[in-house]
Protein backbone atom coordinates (compact mmCIF):
# COMPACT_ATOMS: atom_id res chain seq x y z
CA UNK A 1 0.00 0.00 0.00
CA UNK A 2 2.65 2.50 0.93
CA UNK A 3 4.89 1.37 -1.64
CA UNK A 4 2.04 1.89 -4.11
CA UNK A 5 1.67 4.96 -3.25
CA UNK A 6 4.77 6.22 -3.49
CA UNK A 7 5.14 5.02 -6.78
CA UNK A 8 1.96 6.67 -8.02
CA UNK A 9 3.35 9.92 -6.68
CA UNK A 10 6.74 9.38 -8.70
CA UNK A 11 4.74 8.79 -11.76
CA UNK A 12 3.13 11.84 -11.67
CA UNK A 13 6.00 13.54 -11.13
CA UNK A 14 7.60 12.26 -14.09
CA UNK A 15 4.26 13.28 -15.91
CA UNK A 16 5.04 16.94 -14.58
CA UNK A 17 8.73 16.87 -15.57
CA UNK A 18 7.71 15.72 -19.01
CA UNK A 19 4.98 17.89 -19.32
CA UNK A 20 7.30 20.49 -18.59
CA UNK A 21 10.51 19.79 -20.90
CA UNK A 22 8.59 19.10 -23.32
CA UNK A 23 7.54 22.71 -24.51
CA UNK A 24 11.05 23.83 -22.54
CA UNK A 25 13.24 22.19 -25.45
CA UNK A 26 10.91 23.14 -27.82
CA UNK A 27 8.72 19.77 -28.68
CA UNK A 28 5.53 22.05 -28.68
CA UNK A 29 5.01 25.51 -29.16
CA UNK A 30 5.02 27.07 -25.50
CA UNK A 31 2.50 29.60 -26.46
CA UNK A 32 0.02 26.90 -26.61
CA UNK A 33 1.28 24.07 -24.35
CA UNK A 34 2.82 25.96 -21.44
CA UNK A 35 5.09 24.43 -19.09
CA UNK A 36 4.10 22.56 -15.81
CA UNK A 37 5.38 25.25 -13.64
CA UNK A 38 3.44 28.19 -15.47
CA UNK A 39 0.37 26.23 -15.43
CA UNK A 40 0.80 25.30 -11.24
CA UNK A 41 1.22 28.97 -11.16
CA UNK A 42 -1.36 30.12 -12.75
CA UNK A 43 -3.64 27.62 -10.65
CA UNK A 44 -2.20 29.72 -7.65
CA UNK A 45 -3.39 33.13 -8.43
CA UNK A 46 -6.91 31.46 -9.69
CA UNK A 47 -7.26 29.93 -6.38
CA UNK A 48 -6.86 33.89 -5.38
CA UNK A 49 -10.32 34.28 -7.19
CA UNK A 50 -14.00 34.45 -5.75
CA UNK A 51 -15.08 33.46 -9.23
CA UNK A 52 -12.47 30.47 -9.27
CA UNK A 53 -14.64 28.83 -5.91
CA UNK A 54 -17.37 29.92 -7.59
CA UNK A 55 -17.03 27.68 -10.26
CA UNK A 56 -15.41 24.93 -8.03
CA UNK A 57 -19.00 24.89 -5.76
CA UNK A 58 -21.19 24.52 -8.26
CA UNK A 59 -19.18 21.70 -10.28
CA UNK A 60 -19.34 20.08 -7.18
CA UNK A 61 -22.93 20.79 -6.27
CA UNK A 62 -24.01 19.79 -9.53
CA UNK A 63 -21.70 16.74 -9.43
CA UNK A 64 -22.94 15.39 -6.02
CA UNK A 65 -26.57 16.22 -6.95
CA UNK A 66 -26.71 13.98 -9.86
CA UNK A 67 -25.22 11.30 -8.36
CA UNK A 68 -27.14 10.89 -5.40
CA UNK A 69 -30.35 11.15 -7.64
CA UNK A 70 -28.78 8.74 -9.83
CA UNK A 71 -27.80 6.35 -7.40
CA UNK A 72 -30.97 6.78 -5.49
CA UNK A 73 -33.17 6.28 -9.05
CA UNK A 74 -30.76 3.33 -10.00
CA UNK A 75 -31.08 1.48 -6.97
CA UNK A 76 -34.97 1.77 -6.34
CA UNK A 77 -35.46 0.90 -10.04
CA UNK A 78 -33.07 -2.17 -9.70
CA UNK A 79 -34.41 -3.49 -6.85
CA UNK A 80 -37.97 -3.28 -8.03
CA UNK A 81 -37.11 -4.36 -11.59
CA UNK A 82 -34.97 -7.37 -10.62
CA UNK A 83 -37.04 -8.58 -8.06
CA UNK A 84 -40.32 -9.12 -10.18
CA UNK A 85 -39.46 -11.25 -13.13
CA UNK A 86 -42.36 -10.03 -15.14
CA UNK A 87 -40.98 -6.67 -15.07
CA UNK A 88 -36.81 -7.54 -15.80
CA UNK A 89 -38.38 -9.44 -18.91
CA UNK A 90 -40.09 -6.59 -20.13
CA UNK A 91 -37.66 -3.50 -19.38
CA UNK A 92 -34.51 -5.52 -20.71
CA UNK A 93 -34.59 -4.78 -24.38
CA UNK A 94 -35.69 -0.91 -23.27
CA UNK A 95 -32.73 -0.96 -20.91
CA UNK A 96 -30.52 -2.24 -23.01
CA UNK A 97 -31.33 0.48 -25.88
CA UNK A 98 -30.92 3.54 -23.63
CA UNK A 99 -28.15 2.77 -22.10
CA UNK A 100 -25.43 2.82 -25.14
CA UNK A 101 -27.20 6.31 -25.76
CA UNK A 102 -24.30 8.45 -25.53
CA UNK A 103 -25.51 11.68 -22.66
CA UNK A 104 -24.14 14.10 -25.17
CA UNK A 105 -26.52 13.06 -27.82
CA UNK A 106 -28.83 14.63 -25.56
CA UNK A 107 -27.57 18.26 -25.38
CA UNK A 108 -29.59 19.71 -28.33
CA UNK A 109 -32.81 18.03 -26.40
CA UNK A 110 -31.87 19.66 -22.92
CA UNK A 111 -30.57 23.59 -24.10
CA UNK A 112 -34.17 23.20 -25.48
CA UNK A 113 -36.19 22.33 -22.91
CA UNK A 114 -34.15 24.15 -19.93
CA UNK A 115 -31.73 26.59 -21.58
CA UNK A 116 -28.04 27.39 -20.59
CA UNK A 117 -29.44 25.95 -16.75
CA UNK A 118 -28.14 23.66 -14.02
CA UNK A 119 -31.08 21.70 -14.56
CA UNK A 120 -30.02 20.65 -18.49
CA UNK A 121 -26.41 19.37 -16.77
CA UNK A 122 -27.91 17.69 -14.42
CA UNK A 123 -30.43 15.81 -16.76
CA UNK A 124 -27.07 14.80 -18.71
CA UNK A 125 -25.46 14.01 -15.38
CA UNK A 126 -28.37 12.10 -13.97
CA UNK A 127 -29.21 10.12 -17.40
CA UNK A 128 -25.48 8.91 -17.87
CA UNK A 129 -24.51 7.54 -14.59
CA UNK A 130 -28.60 6.10 -13.35
CA UNK A 131 -27.49 3.08 -16.34
CA UNK A 132 -24.33 2.67 -14.15
CA UNK A 133 -25.78 1.90 -10.84
CA UNK A 134 -29.16 0.09 -12.28
CA UNK A 135 -27.24 -2.02 -14.23
CA UNK A 136 -24.67 -2.72 -11.82
CA UNK A 137 -28.03 -3.37 -9.17
CA UNK A 138 -29.71 -5.74 -11.80
CA UNK A 139 -26.70 -8.12 -11.56
CA UNK A 140 -26.25 -8.05 -8.06
CA UNK A 141 -30.06 -8.82 -7.41
CA UNK A 142 -29.36 -11.87 -10.19
CA UNK A 143 -26.81 -13.08 -8.13
CA UNK A 144 -28.83 -14.23 -5.55
CA UNK A 145 -28.11 -17.79 -3.96
CA UNK A 146 -30.33 -20.30 -4.97
CA UNK A 147 -30.55 -21.73 -1.67
CA UNK A 148 -30.14 -18.77 0.42
CA UNK A 149 -33.24 -18.11 -1.94
CA UNK A 150 -35.36 -21.23 -0.98
CA UNK A 151 -34.30 -20.86 2.96
CA UNK A 152 -35.77 -17.25 3.15
CA UNK A 153 -38.85 -18.82 1.15
CA UNK A 154 -38.97 -21.91 3.58
CA UNK A 155 -38.76 -19.24 6.65
CA UNK A 156 -41.69 -17.39 5.34
CA UNK A 157 -39.60 -14.05 5.25
CA UNK A 158 -41.61 -11.14 3.57
CA UNK A 159 -40.91 -9.29 0.55
CA UNK A 160 -39.71 -6.28 2.54
CA UNK A 161 -37.66 -8.81 4.91
CA UNK A 162 -36.26 -10.68 1.53
CA UNK A 163 -35.05 -7.54 0.64
CA UNK A 164 -33.72 -6.21 3.56
CA UNK A 165 -31.59 -9.32 4.74
CA UNK A 166 -31.30 -11.69 1.42
CA UNK A 167 -31.72 -8.97 -1.70
CA UNK A 168 -29.49 -5.70 -0.07
CA UNK A 169 -26.54 -7.94 1.06
CA UNK A 170 -25.89 -9.57 -1.79
CA UNK A 171 -26.22 -6.48 -4.03
CA UNK A 172 -24.04 -4.25 -1.56
CA UNK A 173 -21.29 -4.95 -4.04
CA UNK A 174 -22.45 -4.37 -7.23
CA UNK A 175 -24.00 -1.56 -5.83
CA UNK A 176 -20.72 0.04 -4.43
CA UNK A 177 -19.18 -0.90 -7.43
CA UNK A 178 -21.74 1.08 -9.21
CA UNK A 179 -21.65 4.13 -7.23
CA UNK A 180 -18.08 4.39 -7.88
CA UNK A 181 -18.43 3.80 -11.83
CA UNK A 182 -20.76 6.56 -11.93
CA UNK A 183 -19.02 9.12 -9.51
CA UNK A 184 -16.62 9.23 -12.09
CA UNK A 185 -19.55 9.03 -15.02
CA UNK A 186 -21.21 12.16 -12.99
CA UNK A 187 -18.06 14.02 -12.88
CA UNK A 188 -17.53 13.30 -16.99
CA UNK A 189 -20.75 14.87 -17.72
CA UNK A 190 -20.96 17.55 -15.21
CA UNK A 191 -17.88 18.83 -17.00
CA UNK A 192 -19.09 17.87 -20.71
CA UNK A 193 -21.98 20.01 -19.97
CA UNK A 194 -20.58 22.68 -18.08
CA UNK A 195 -18.37 23.40 -21.21
CA UNK A 196 -20.95 22.27 -24.04
CA UNK A 197 -24.32 23.40 -22.58
CA UNK A 198 -22.90 26.30 -20.98
CA UNK A 199 -23.89 25.90 -17.22
CA UNK A 200 -22.31 27.67 -14.72
CA UNK A 201 -19.13 25.76 -12.88
CA UNK A 202 -15.70 24.63 -13.85
CA UNK A 203 -16.54 23.86 -17.29
CA UNK A 204 -17.86 27.08 -18.25
CA UNK A 205 -14.71 28.91 -17.17
CA UNK A 206 -12.56 26.62 -19.42
CA UNK A 207 -14.92 27.76 -22.33
CA UNK A 208 -14.38 31.20 -21.10
CA UNK A 209 -10.58 30.77 -20.58
CA UNK A 210 -10.25 29.07 -24.32
CA UNK A 211 -12.30 31.73 -26.02
CA UNK A 212 -9.94 34.51 -24.37
CA UNK A 213 -6.75 32.55 -25.58
CA UNK A 214 -6.21 32.46 -21.86
CA UNK A 215 -4.23 28.71 -22.42
CA UNK A 216 -2.54 28.75 -19.13
CA UNK A 217 -5.38 29.56 -17.23
CA UNK A 218 -7.24 27.16 -19.19
CA UNK A 219 -5.08 24.20 -18.33
CA UNK A 220 -5.08 25.15 -14.70
CA UNK A 221 -8.82 24.57 -14.31
CA UNK A 222 -8.31 21.26 -16.45
CA UNK A 223 -5.66 20.30 -13.45
CA UNK A 224 -8.66 21.14 -11.03
CA UNK A 225 -10.82 18.76 -13.04
CA UNK A 226 -8.18 16.15 -13.01
CA UNK A 227 -7.80 16.74 -9.19
CA UNK A 228 -11.43 16.61 -8.43
CA UNK A 229 -11.53 13.00 -10.52
CA UNK A 230 -8.22 11.25 -8.42
CA UNK A 231 -10.58 12.58 -5.02
CA UNK A 232 -13.58 10.39 -6.56
CA UNK A 233 -11.98 7.24 -6.79
CA UNK A 234 -9.85 7.85 -3.34
CA UNK A 235 -13.38 8.62 -1.31
CA UNK A 236 -15.21 5.78 -3.08
CA UNK A 237 -12.39 3.53 -1.98
CA UNK A 238 -12.22 4.56 1.09
CA UNK A 239 -16.57 4.29 1.26
CA UNK A 240 -16.49 0.62 -0.26
CA UNK A 241 -14.01 0.00 2.51
CA UNK A 242 -16.38 0.83 4.96
CA UNK A 243 -19.36 -0.47 3.70
CA UNK A 244 -18.24 -3.65 2.45
CA UNK A 245 -15.89 -4.38 5.68
CA UNK A 246 -17.51 -7.66 5.97
CA UNK A 247 -17.74 -9.21 3.05
CA UNK A 248 -14.83 -11.49 1.58
CA UNK A 249 -13.46 -9.42 -0.83
CA UNK A 250 -12.27 -6.55 1.70
CA UNK A 251 -11.28 -9.22 4.50
CA UNK A 252 -8.60 -11.20 1.85
CA UNK A 253 -6.16 -11.55 4.87
CA UNK A 254 -8.67 -13.56 7.22
CA UNK A 255 -10.21 -16.02 3.84
CA UNK A 256 -7.54 -18.61 3.33
CA UNK A 257 -6.38 -19.13 -0.34
CA UNK B 1 -36.35 4.07 -15.65
CA UNK B 2 -40.16 5.11 -15.72
CA UNK B 3 -39.76 6.89 -12.56
CA UNK B 4 -36.99 8.59 -14.19
CA UNK B 5 -38.72 9.50 -17.11
CA UNK B 6 -41.67 10.93 -14.58
CA UNK B 7 -39.46 12.96 -12.52
CA UNK B 8 -37.43 14.23 -15.51
CA UNK B 9 -41.34 14.87 -16.82
CA UNK B 10 -42.41 16.53 -13.92
CA UNK B 11 -39.46 18.78 -13.55
CA UNK B 12 -40.08 19.77 -16.82
CA UNK B 13 -44.06 20.76 -16.38
CA UNK B 14 -43.01 22.57 -13.00
CA UNK B 15 -39.87 24.78 -14.76
CA UNK B 16 -42.47 25.76 -17.58
CA UNK B 17 -44.74 26.49 -15.04
CA UNK B 18 -42.22 28.52 -12.99
CA UNK B 19 -41.34 30.56 -16.45
CA UNK B 20 -44.51 31.71 -17.14
CA UNK B 21 -46.07 32.55 -14.13
CA UNK B 22 -44.01 36.02 -13.77
CA UNK B 23 -46.34 38.91 -14.88
CA UNK B 24 -45.45 42.32 -16.84
CA UNK B 25 -45.71 44.47 -14.04
CA UNK B 26 -44.01 47.29 -15.95
CA UNK B 27 -42.92 50.63 -14.67
CA UNK B 28 -45.16 49.86 -11.15
CA UNK B 29 -42.16 49.15 -8.47
CA UNK B 30 -41.05 45.41 -9.29
CA UNK B 31 -38.61 45.29 -11.61
CA UNK B 32 -38.69 42.54 -14.69
CA UNK B 33 -36.20 39.71 -14.96
CA UNK B 34 -34.68 39.10 -18.33
CA UNK B 35 -32.18 36.66 -18.74
CA UNK B 36 -29.92 37.83 -22.01
CA UNK B 37 -27.94 34.70 -23.80
CA UNK B 38 -24.09 36.27 -24.75
CA UNK B 39 -21.09 35.01 -25.96
CA UNK B 40 -17.65 35.79 -23.22
CA UNK B 41 -16.14 37.88 -26.32
CA UNK B 42 -15.18 41.88 -27.01
CA UNK B 43 -18.64 42.82 -28.89
CA UNK B 44 -20.66 42.11 -25.36
CA UNK B 45 -18.69 44.57 -23.41
CA UNK B 46 -21.48 47.67 -24.02
CA UNK B 47 -24.47 45.62 -22.28
CA UNK B 48 -21.69 44.51 -19.23
CA UNK B 49 -20.88 48.31 -19.04
CA UNK B 50 -24.55 48.90 -19.17
CA UNK B 51 -25.20 46.58 -16.13
CA UNK B 52 -22.65 48.28 -14.25
CA UNK B 53 -23.86 51.98 -15.22
CA UNK B 54 -27.22 51.21 -14.19
CA UNK B 55 -29.00 51.95 -17.97
CA UNK B 56 -30.74 48.97 -17.06
CA UNK B 57 -31.74 49.14 -13.70
CA UNK B 58 -33.21 52.95 -13.77
CA UNK B 59 -35.76 51.27 -16.68
CA UNK B 60 -36.80 48.90 -13.75
CA UNK B 61 -35.07 46.02 -16.24
CA UNK B 62 -33.40 43.03 -13.69
CA UNK B 63 -31.20 41.42 -16.52
CA UNK B 64 -29.02 38.27 -16.08
CA UNK B 65 -26.35 37.57 -18.36
CA UNK B 66 -25.85 33.93 -19.02
CA UNK B 67 -22.92 33.25 -21.17
CA UNK B 68 -23.29 30.64 -23.76
CA UNK B 69 -19.90 29.07 -26.05
CA UNK B 70 -21.58 29.99 -28.91
CA UNK B 71 -24.39 31.68 -30.83
CA UNK B 72 -26.19 27.91 -31.93
CA UNK B 73 -27.11 27.38 -28.16
CA UNK B 74 -28.75 30.94 -28.01
CA UNK B 75 -31.29 31.30 -30.66
CA UNK B 76 -32.78 27.55 -29.75
CA UNK B 77 -33.13 29.48 -25.73
CA UNK B 78 -34.93 32.77 -27.09
CA UNK B 79 -37.31 30.81 -29.40
CA UNK B 80 -38.57 28.68 -26.68
CA UNK B 81 -38.38 31.07 -23.65
CA UNK B 82 -35.53 30.14 -21.94
CA UNK B 83 -33.96 33.48 -22.38
CA UNK B 84 -35.70 37.33 -23.56
CA UNK B 85 -33.19 38.40 -25.23
CA UNK B 86 -29.80 37.04 -26.72
CA UNK B 87 -27.05 38.26 -28.85
CA UNK B 88 -26.17 36.78 -32.35
CA UNK B 89 -24.31 37.51 -35.42
CA UNK B 90 -26.90 38.81 -38.22
CA UNK B 91 -26.43 35.75 -40.66
CA UNK B 92 -27.00 33.74 -38.54
CA UNK B 93 -30.69 35.47 -37.49
CA UNK B 94 -31.25 35.88 -41.21
CA UNK B 95 -30.82 32.29 -41.32
CA UNK B 96 -33.31 31.54 -38.41
CA UNK B 97 -35.43 34.14 -40.03
CA UNK B 98 -35.89 32.23 -43.28
CA UNK B 99 -36.27 29.07 -41.26
CA UNK B 100 -39.52 30.71 -40.16
CA UNK B 101 -37.80 31.09 -36.66
CA UNK B 102 -40.29 33.92 -34.92
CA UNK B 103 -36.83 36.18 -33.98
CA UNK B 104 -36.34 39.77 -34.56
CA UNK B 105 -34.07 42.24 -33.69
CA UNK B 106 -33.86 44.92 -31.25
CA UNK B 107 -31.18 46.30 -30.95
CA UNK B 108 -27.51 46.91 -32.40
CA UNK B 109 -24.55 44.33 -31.37
CA UNK B 110 -21.45 46.14 -33.01
CA UNK B 111 -20.23 47.02 -36.20
CA UNK B 112 -16.48 46.12 -37.83
CA UNK B 113 -14.39 49.42 -37.40
CA UNK B 114 -15.01 50.15 -41.26
CA UNK B 115 -11.12 50.83 -41.40
CA UNK B 116 -9.49 48.45 -43.78
CA UNK B 117 -6.66 46.92 -41.93
CA UNK B 118 -7.77 48.07 -38.31
CA UNK B 119 -10.56 45.93 -37.74
CA UNK B 120 -11.44 43.95 -34.22
CA UNK B 121 -11.11 40.93 -37.41
CA UNK B 122 -8.86 39.85 -39.91
CA UNK B 123 -8.13 37.12 -42.70
CA UNK B 124 -4.97 36.54 -41.53
CA UNK B 125 -1.75 34.09 -43.34
CA UNK B 126 1.52 33.39 -41.95
CA UNK B 127 4.54 35.76 -41.98
CA UNK B 128 6.22 33.03 -44.87
CA UNK B 129 3.33 32.71 -46.48
CA UNK B 130 3.02 33.15 -50.23
CA UNK B 131 -0.42 34.97 -50.24
CA UNK B 132 -0.29 38.39 -50.62
CA UNK B 133 -3.62 39.08 -51.26
CA UNK B 134 -7.23 37.16 -50.94
CA UNK B 135 -7.31 36.90 -54.44
CA UNK B 136 -4.56 34.55 -54.17
CA UNK B 137 -6.61 32.26 -51.55
CA UNK B 138 -8.05 30.31 -54.58
CA UNK B 139 -7.70 26.28 -54.27
CA UNK B 140 -6.02 27.17 -50.74
CA UNK B 141 -8.10 26.47 -47.38
CA UNK B 142 -9.14 29.06 -45.06
CA UNK B 143 -10.29 28.31 -41.79
CA UNK B 144 -13.55 29.75 -40.27
CA UNK B 145 -15.09 29.25 -37.00
CA UNK B 146 -18.45 28.07 -38.62
CA UNK B 147 -19.19 26.94 -41.94
CA UNK B 148 -22.46 28.52 -44.10
CA UNK B 149 -22.21 31.79 -41.79
CA UNK B 150 -21.45 35.30 -41.83
CA UNK B 151 -17.88 34.63 -41.65
CA UNK B 152 -17.30 32.63 -44.85
CA UNK B 153 -19.49 35.11 -46.22
CA UNK B 154 -17.36 37.87 -45.59
CA UNK B 155 -14.03 36.35 -46.41
CA UNK B 156 -15.77 35.52 -50.27
CA UNK B 157 -16.65 38.89 -50.36
CA UNK B 158 -12.93 39.87 -49.72
CA UNK B 159 -12.13 37.67 -52.38
CA UNK B 160 -14.16 38.65 -55.08
CA UNK B 161 -13.22 42.53 -54.02
CA UNK B 162 -9.39 41.47 -54.73
CA UNK B 163 -10.36 40.17 -58.08
CA UNK B 164 -10.58 36.37 -57.06
CA UNK B 165 -13.04 33.63 -57.53
CA UNK B 166 -14.80 33.14 -54.08
CA UNK B 167 -16.09 29.41 -55.28
CA UNK B 168 -12.41 28.57 -55.65
CA UNK B 169 -11.60 29.06 -51.68
CA UNK B 170 -11.96 25.88 -49.79
CA UNK B 171 -13.48 26.26 -45.95
CA UNK B 172 -12.62 23.95 -43.04
CA UNK B 173 -14.38 24.47 -39.88
CA UNK B 174 -11.81 25.34 -36.68
CA UNK B 175 -12.85 27.08 -33.17
CA UNK B 176 -11.44 30.82 -33.24
CA UNK B 177 -9.57 29.22 -30.33
CA UNK B 178 -7.93 26.45 -32.58
CA UNK B 179 -6.93 28.59 -35.26
CA UNK B 180 -3.64 30.73 -34.80
CA UNK B 181 -1.94 27.52 -33.87
CA UNK B 182 -3.39 25.43 -36.63
CA UNK B 183 -1.96 28.53 -39.13
CA UNK B 184 1.69 28.45 -37.12
CA UNK B 185 1.75 24.10 -37.63
CA UNK B 186 0.68 24.75 -41.86
CA UNK B 187 -2.63 22.96 -41.44
CA UNK B 188 -4.26 25.50 -42.99
CA UNK B 189 -3.06 28.33 -45.64
CA UNK B 190 -5.35 31.48 -43.93
CA UNK B 191 -7.48 32.15 -40.32
CA UNK B 192 -10.18 34.25 -40.48
CA UNK B 193 -9.62 35.68 -36.53
CA UNK B 194 -11.53 37.99 -34.22
CA UNK B 195 -9.90 39.40 -31.22
CA UNK B 196 -8.29 38.30 -28.88
CA UNK B 197 -7.28 36.07 -31.23
CA UNK B 198 -5.86 38.71 -34.20
CA UNK B 199 -3.29 39.12 -31.39
CA UNK B 200 -2.47 35.82 -31.11
CA UNK B 201 -1.50 35.60 -34.73
CA UNK B 202 0.17 38.54 -34.70
CA UNK B 203 2.61 37.73 -31.75
CA UNK B 204 3.28 34.56 -34.24
CA UNK B 205 4.47 36.75 -36.64
CA UNK B 206 1.03 36.59 -38.86
CA UNK B 207 0.31 39.10 -41.65
CA UNK B 208 -3.00 40.92 -42.37
CA UNK B 209 -4.46 40.18 -45.77
CA UNK B 210 -8.01 41.48 -45.80
CA UNK B 211 -10.20 43.12 -43.23
CA UNK B 212 -13.33 40.77 -44.60
CA UNK B 213 -15.76 42.67 -42.08
CA UNK B 214 -14.96 45.74 -44.00
CA UNK B 215 -14.72 44.08 -47.32
CA UNK B 216 -18.63 43.26 -47.09
CA UNK B 217 -20.32 46.55 -46.69
CA UNK B 218 -19.36 49.65 -44.86
CA UNK B 219 -19.90 49.47 -41.53
CA UNK B 220 -21.65 46.14 -41.34
CA UNK B 221 -23.42 45.42 -38.12
CA UNK B 222 -22.07 42.04 -37.44
CA UNK B 223 -24.23 41.22 -34.61
CA UNK B 224 -27.36 42.02 -32.96
CA UNK B 225 -29.54 41.45 -29.64
CA UNK B 226 -32.90 39.73 -30.77
CA UNK B 227 -36.15 38.57 -29.28
CA UNK B 228 -38.63 36.00 -30.05
CA UNK B 229 -41.68 37.15 -31.80
CA UNK B 230 -43.88 36.52 -29.08
CA UNK B 231 -42.22 38.25 -26.58
CA UNK B 232 -42.24 41.49 -28.55
CA UNK B 233 -46.00 40.98 -28.79
CA UNK B 234 -46.65 40.09 -25.51
CA UNK B 235 -44.23 42.73 -23.62
CA UNK B 236 -43.88 45.73 -26.13
CA UNK B 237 -42.86 47.63 -23.34
CA UNK B 238 -40.34 45.64 -21.97
CA UNK B 239 -38.57 45.37 -25.36
CA UNK B 240 -39.12 49.31 -25.51
CA UNK B 241 -36.92 49.16 -22.48
CA UNK B 242 -34.93 47.31 -23.51
CA UNK B 243 -33.76 48.93 -26.40
CA UNK B 244 -33.14 52.21 -25.36
CA UNK B 245 -31.01 50.48 -22.11
CA UNK B 246 -29.44 49.51 -25.30
CA UNK B 247 -28.65 52.25 -26.84
CA UNK B 248 -27.70 54.06 -24.06
CA UNK B 249 -25.26 51.53 -23.03
CA UNK B 250 -23.85 51.01 -26.98
CA UNK B 251 -22.96 55.22 -26.64
CA UNK B 252 -21.48 54.92 -23.68
CA UNK B 253 -19.12 51.96 -24.74
CA UNK B 254 -18.79 53.31 -28.01
CA UNK B 255 -17.40 56.64 -26.15
CA UNK B 256 -15.53 55.48 -23.47
CA UNK B 257 -13.61 52.58 -24.78
CA UNK B 258 -11.17 52.75 -21.66
CA UNK B 259 -14.00 51.65 -19.86
CA UNK B 260 -14.92 48.87 -22.14
CA UNK B 261 -11.58 47.41 -21.92
CA UNK B 262 -11.89 47.71 -17.92
CA UNK B 263 -15.18 45.16 -17.87
CA UNK B 264 -14.29 43.15 -20.99
CA UNK B 265 -11.26 42.09 -18.43
CA UNK B 266 -14.07 41.02 -15.88
CA UNK B 267 -15.92 38.60 -18.18
CA UNK B 268 -13.05 36.58 -20.18
CA UNK B 269 -9.96 35.43 -19.15
CA UNK B 270 -8.05 37.51 -21.66
CA UNK B 271 -4.89 38.41 -20.19
CA UNK B 272 -4.70 42.40 -19.38
CA UNK B 273 -1.52 42.86 -21.98
CA UNK B 274 -3.79 41.89 -24.56
CA UNK B 275 -6.94 43.27 -23.65
CA UNK B 276 -4.69 47.14 -23.64
CA UNK B 277 -3.75 45.85 -27.12
CA UNK B 278 -6.86 44.64 -28.73
CA UNK B 279 -9.05 46.71 -31.47
CA UNK B 280 -12.66 47.13 -29.83
CA UNK B 281 -15.40 46.83 -32.61
CA UNK B 282 -17.74 49.64 -33.27
CA UNK B 283 -20.83 50.13 -31.04
CA UNK B 284 -23.27 52.69 -33.04
CA UNK B 285 -26.79 52.43 -31.33
CA UNK B 286 -28.67 51.84 -34.53
CA UNK B 287 -28.22 48.62 -36.67
CA UNK B 288 -26.90 49.63 -39.93
CA UNK B 289 -29.91 47.91 -42.08
CA UNK B 290 -28.45 48.65 -45.41
CA UNK B 291 -25.38 46.77 -44.27
CA UNK B 292 -27.76 43.69 -43.57
CA UNK B 293 -29.24 44.02 -46.76
CA UNK B 294 -25.33 43.57 -48.32
CA UNK B 295 -24.88 40.28 -46.06
CA UNK B 296 -28.57 39.10 -46.92
CA UNK B 297 -27.86 39.51 -50.85
CA UNK B 298 -24.25 37.90 -49.93
CA UNK B 299 -26.25 34.95 -48.51
CA UNK B 300 -28.33 34.47 -51.43
CA UNK B 301 -25.60 35.10 -53.77
CA UNK B 302 -23.47 32.18 -52.03
CA UNK B 303 -26.33 29.61 -51.51
CA UNK B 304 -26.51 30.06 -48.24
CA UNK B 305 -30.12 31.40 -48.33
CA UNK B 306 -32.58 29.94 -50.84
CA UNK B 307 -34.47 32.58 -51.66
CA UNK B 308 -34.37 36.43 -51.28
CA UNK B 309 -34.77 37.29 -47.04
CA UNK B 310 -37.20 39.64 -45.70
CA UNK B 311 -34.80 42.19 -43.75
CA UNK B 312 -37.69 44.43 -43.17
CA UNK B 313 -39.67 42.01 -41.05
CA UNK B 314 -36.65 40.96 -38.92
CA UNK B 315 -35.12 44.12 -38.30
CA UNK B 316 -36.85 46.29 -35.64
Amino acid sequence: MKRGVVLGVVGLLGFAVLLELAPRIGLVPERYAPPTSRILGTLVTQTGEERFWLAVFDTIRTWLLGLAIAVALGVVAGVLIGTVPVLRAATASTIEFLRPIPSVALIPLVVVLWGSTITSTLALVVYASFWQVIVQVLYGVADIDPVAQDTARSFRLGRWHRVRYLVWPTALPYVVTGVRLAATVALILTITGELVVGSPGLGQEIATARASGAVAVMYALIVVTGLFGVAANVLTRAAERRALHWHPSMRAEAVPA
Amino acid sequence: MRRHLAVLLLSATLLASACGSDDDSAGQGQPDKVTVGVIPILDVAPIYLGVEKGFFSKRKIDVSLKQAEGGAAIIPAVVSGQYQFGFSNVVSLLLAHSKNLPVKIVSNGNNSTGVDGEDFAALMVKADSPIKSAADLEGKTVAANTLQNIVDTSVRASVRKAGGDPKKVKFTALPFPEQPAALQSGNVDAVFVVEPFQQAVLADGGRKIASSYVDAAPNLTVAAYFAAQQLIGEKPDLVKRFTDAMQESLSYADSHPDEARKIIGSYTEIAPEVIAKVTLPKWPADVNRDSVQTLADLALEDGLLDEKADVDSLLP
